[in-house]
């Protein structure tokens, strides 16, 4: 998929970008070293990239915010300086800024909708990159008194995106969605400590019971909504829910329960059994293409092969926050973007129920950032020497390499 | 006398290699008439190339001594004066005296043979070397490059007479002007020219480039960095209609040839964001009919149902047209109504599509569609089709509980909200009862039900002999025990401990986890822990 494709591929000619991202994070989820496409990723970025800020789906194409996140990430996966310096965090900033709207959210692109896609990638792109979080005078959510920033609005914004049946709608007054459930846990993990900022703002026991019946039996996989059938992307973007809101469940800073919440679950909140059968037995495109899939009788594609083995990856490892992080409790800029999580890979049930062997096991994936800890680390350590400002930073100013 | 010693230039190996492939394969056979251009041309070259042929066939020793230096001769001859300098002057003497003994004629033909190029396949025999034309064929070739020359001249005069006409230049006593024959004829024109050029080279002429609206466009082409990963083959229509673009959206062009030129790249790829943001933009800035515009939209929608671009697009047109019909409740109205037709049309299609349910609840709220009965009939009529239709149940509940009359703002879905009318509760609740009954192991209507009772801040326990008939016998052995709908069973556990009955409330979970819905046991687990 990351050489040539023939013309049968026009149709995701808006959404190159996203290729760049679902390749390399499923050669990394399955232990690859992606990091020899440095060279040739930073070229192809930068031809995605626009003068005004931010990354087309392809050359000639307005940036737009699920773009610009797959690219980052992709630029992230393959991580050190060459691609880090590809982007031009300053112009990125800017039109971040005209993008941020006055009730929280952001719009995807300049004139597109508004929606919570939206609001997670912008938060994602926005710690990675260590972007300042003023708002420019030109921002649609400016206030002369500079009470609003670009994080401002923006959680009052993923709550308002919860549904009666207590899962996550693209907008708010649609229909519970899988891939938004993900994105609006997401996006609360990055603006604060989920322990705290997840209770805050949605209701847990409502989504909870929504994710939970997204699993089917017998086939072990999730659907995306309510009586739709069973895609292999829902592993990831339902499966992926789980760590967040077990997270979230019971256990505050200190190791010990917050009183009155929520408790914890005793093994697990859904059946890894199952997920994992369903990817194992339904998702492998057993031809010579190769690949996974959303069901048999579909064809594999680089998506659906990204967010498979995204979605074993939560089966096989379960994740806890550190207890001693001294952030919780603050609100206000991103403390969830540091959050220190530990993974371990998952031991529990019965010896029996184990059904992949141990050749099976795939790399832990960020449970918000949806790429390595290691990559998400050296990105976000990388910015975070550089400083929010861009006085001193002439490298983000001038894109380099022009 | 052939030149001796360390100064003789031998001839060097790779010329002897160029001319090999035209000797073996093109070389006619002794006493054949030449067939294709290339073997006349062959035939011609050799005759002004003194034993040339015989050299490259059977190598030079099958040259005597002196034809050997008169072959050498005539080779020093044609060649520039700068490689002949690199020959000891002394040499050069010789040479030029065996030149004139040989009386070798100076201007031999170039060797032109494998410098053809590549003609379209229609006309050409052999694989595409215009080299392999019959000469009947290849006088055909230069006629039509005749003819093209002559296109051109005439296609070159029509530029600058437009040119001159833009200037407002005056020809005698009249102004320079270009009517529309004119400009019909240079699109014939350019036509005949596309056809010519393809017939000669195989080159495809793009219908932006043969239309002379689009001469002072410059395109834009799109290049990939060496090296780039996924690179998409474009086909050539679609790489030039993009250049276009790119050409035009850089000069900020709002213009009737652009929503054209959106409208030929969406045909080619609806999925293509950026087009449909700039045809907005067309739009807005020119301010063209809406109608019309949602007309050809609604054509475009029926043909990709699965496209997303157009939704927002229809959201951009409504939020510019609808202030114009505000103040008139009737436009308003009439227009509500025939959006309405639309989506029942498109939702035939595809009943769940998220973007049009997307869409549906923007144009409710943004015309104020709440108290409109077909709305809710509309919804009805889905639900009547499919009872496991959930997009249209979800869309049910914004109509009835976001109703900016009967609703709180900022009270959050999962919430209780003090402003919702305890009838509409009431027919709700029954409405979801009624629909639970076709199917009660359908999870929508039971979604609802328990949501509507939240929302209207009534006990879970109002559906707690509804839910009953559900289950039967719980907890009791010998086979008693009969569940038909285990979101019932869900439901009367939260009933239960709402009660604060939590032995009863835990059965009802345990019951979920080890038999009737065993998948999720990791999670009544948990709810049975929830209990304490
Ligand atoms: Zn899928």
């Amino acid at each position: 998929m990351l050489e040539p494709l023939p013309e049968r591929f026009l149709a995701a000619d808006p959404s190159r970008s996203w290729i760049l991202y679902w390749t390399l994070a499923g050669l990394t989820t399955l232990g690859e070293d992606v990091s020899g496409y440095r060279h040739r990723l930073a070229q192809t970025a930068r031809g995605m990239q626009n003068p005004t800020g931010g990354f087309g789906g392809g050359g000639g194409q307005l940036s737009h915010l699920a773009t610009t996140y797959a690219v980052v990430l992709a630029l992230a996966l393959v991580g050190g300086e060459e691609a880090y310096e590809v982007v031009d965090r300053e112009g990125l900033w800017r039109w971040l800024c005209s993008l941020k709207q006055k009730d929280g959210g952001f719009q995807v692109c300049l004139g597109g909708e508004e929606d919570i896609r939206g609001a997670y990638c912008a938060a994602v792109i926005i710690t990675l990159l260590n972007l300042p979080l003023e708002l420019t005078p030109e921002s649609p959510a400016y206030t002369p008194d500079g009470s609003t920033n670009l994080l401002s609005g923006l959680a009052d914004y993923v709550r308002r995106c919860q549904t009666f049946e207590g899962g996550i709608s693209g907008q708010p007054n649609v229909e519970a969605h899988g891939a938004y459930a993900f994105c609006a846990l997401g996006c609360l993990s990055v603006l604060g400590d989920p322990r705290r900022i997840i209770p805050e703002y949605l209701d847990i026991p409502r989504l909870t019971a929504w994710l939970s019946s997204r699993q089917y039996a017998p086939e072990g996989g999730f659907s995306g909504r309510t009586n739709k059938l069973i895609d292999g992307c829902y592993s990831h973007w339902v499966g992926g829910c789980f760590p967040l809101i077990e997270a979230a469940l019971g256990v505050g800073a200190d190791g010990n329960s917050i009183p009155g919440s929520l408790p914890p679950p005793a093994e697990t909140l859904f059946s890894r059994e199952g997920l994992t059968r369903y990817i194992l037995c339904c998702c492998q495109d057993q031809t010579r293409r190769g690949g996974l899939r959303d069901k048999p009788g579909k064809m594999s594609d680089a998506y659906h092969t990204c967010y498979v083995l995204a979605g074993l990856s939560s089966a096989q490892h379960q994740w806890e926050l550190s207890t001693n992080d001294t952030n919780i409790g603050a609100t206000l800029g991103a403390t969830g973007a540091d959050a220190v999580w530990n993974v371990l890979p998952y031991l529990g049930g019965d010896d029996d129920l184990q059904v992949f062997e141990r050749e099976d096991l795939v790399r832990p994936v960020h449970p918000v950032y949806a790429i390595p800890l290691a990559s998400k680390d050296a990105m976000r350590s990388y910015f975070l020497a550089k400083g929010s400002s861009f006085d001193d930073d002439g490298a983000a100013a001038t894109a380099p390499g022009e | 006398m052939p030149p001796k010693g360390k100064a003789a230039p031998k001839p060097k190996a790779s010329e002897a290699k160029a001319t090999q492939p035209s000797s073996s394969k093109k070389q006619p056979a002794a006493n054949t008439p030449p067939a294709t251009i290339a073997e006349l041309s062959q035939l011609r070259l050799d005759e002004s190339r003194p034993f040339d042929a015989v050299r490259r066939k059977q190598g030079l020793s099958a040259l005597s001594r002196d034809e050997q230096t008169t072959w050498y001769a005539a080779r020093f001859a044609r060649q520039p004066a700068h490689a002949r300098n690199r020959v000891p002057i002394k040499t050069q003497r010789e040479l030029w005296r065996q030149v004139n003994e040989a009386s070798i004629g100076l201007r031999a033909l170039r060797d032109h043979t494998t410098k053809w190029g590549l003609a379209a396949s229609p006309v050409v025999t052999s694989g595409g070397d215009v080299g392999g034309l019959s000469i009947e064929a290849f006088g055909e070739w230069s006629e039509r490059r005749l003819r093209l020359t002559a296109l051109e001249v005439a296609s070159r005069a029509f530029r600058e007479r437009r040119e001159r006409a833009r200037r407002g230049e005056t020809e005698g006593k009249d102004r320079v002007v270009v009517t529309e024959t004119d400009v019909d004829d240079e699109k014939e024109r350019r036509r005949e020219m596309a056809e010519v050029r393809q017939k000669l080279y195989g080159v495809v002429t793009g219908r932006f480039a043969l239309d002379p609206e689009w001469d002072d466009v410059v395109p834009i082409p799109h290049e990939e960095p060496d090296g780039a990963l996924a690179v998409i083959a474009y086909p050539a229509e679609y790489a030039e209609a993009i250049s276009y673009l790119r050409a035009v959206m850089a000069s900020k062009e709002y213009s009737d040839r652009c929503l054209r030129l959106t409208e030929t790249i969406i045909e080619m790829n609806p999925a293509h964001y950026t087009v449909w943001l700039y045809r907005a933009a067309i739009i807005q800035a020119l301010k063209l009919s809406i109608p019309y515009e949602m007309e050809w939209l609604n054509k475009v929608a029926l043909d990709n149902l699965k496209n997303y671009q157009i939704w927002h697009h229809r959201h951009l047109l409504v939020d510019s047209y609808y202030p114009t019909i505000a103040e008139d409740a009737e436009a308003t109205k009439e227009f509500g109504a025939a959006e309405q037709a639309f989506l029942t049309r498109i939702l035939a299609e595809d009943a769940k599509n998220y973007h049009v349910w997307s869409y549906r609840s923007y144009l409710v709220d943004k015309l104020g569609m709440w108290d409109d009965p077909g709305e809710l009939a509309a919804v009805e009529d889905l639900i009547d089709a499919d009872v496991r239709n959930n997009s249209a149940w979800s869309h049910r509940f914004f109509l009835v509980f976001s109703h900016p009359a009967r609703s709180t703002p900022g009270v959050a879905a999962t919430e209780p909200d003090p402003a919702a009318p305890s009838e509409i509760v009431d027919r709700e609740v029954s409405y979801a009862k009624d629909k639970i009954v076709l199917a009660p192991q359908n999870q929508s209507p039971w979604n609802y039900l328990r949501g509507v009772l939240v929302k209207g801040g009534r006990k879970l326990a109002e559906a707690e002999e509804f839910s009953s008939q559900f289950v039967v016998g719980l907890g009791e052995g010998g086979g008693r025990e009969e569940v038909t709908s285990t979101h019932a069973l869900d439901l009367l556990a939260e009933i239960y401990a709402e009660k604060g009955d939590k032995e009863r409330a835990d059965l009802c979970l345990r019951r979920l986890g080890e038999k009737w819905d065993r998948i999720r046991v990791g999670y009544w687990e948990w709810r049975r822990k929830c209990l304490n």
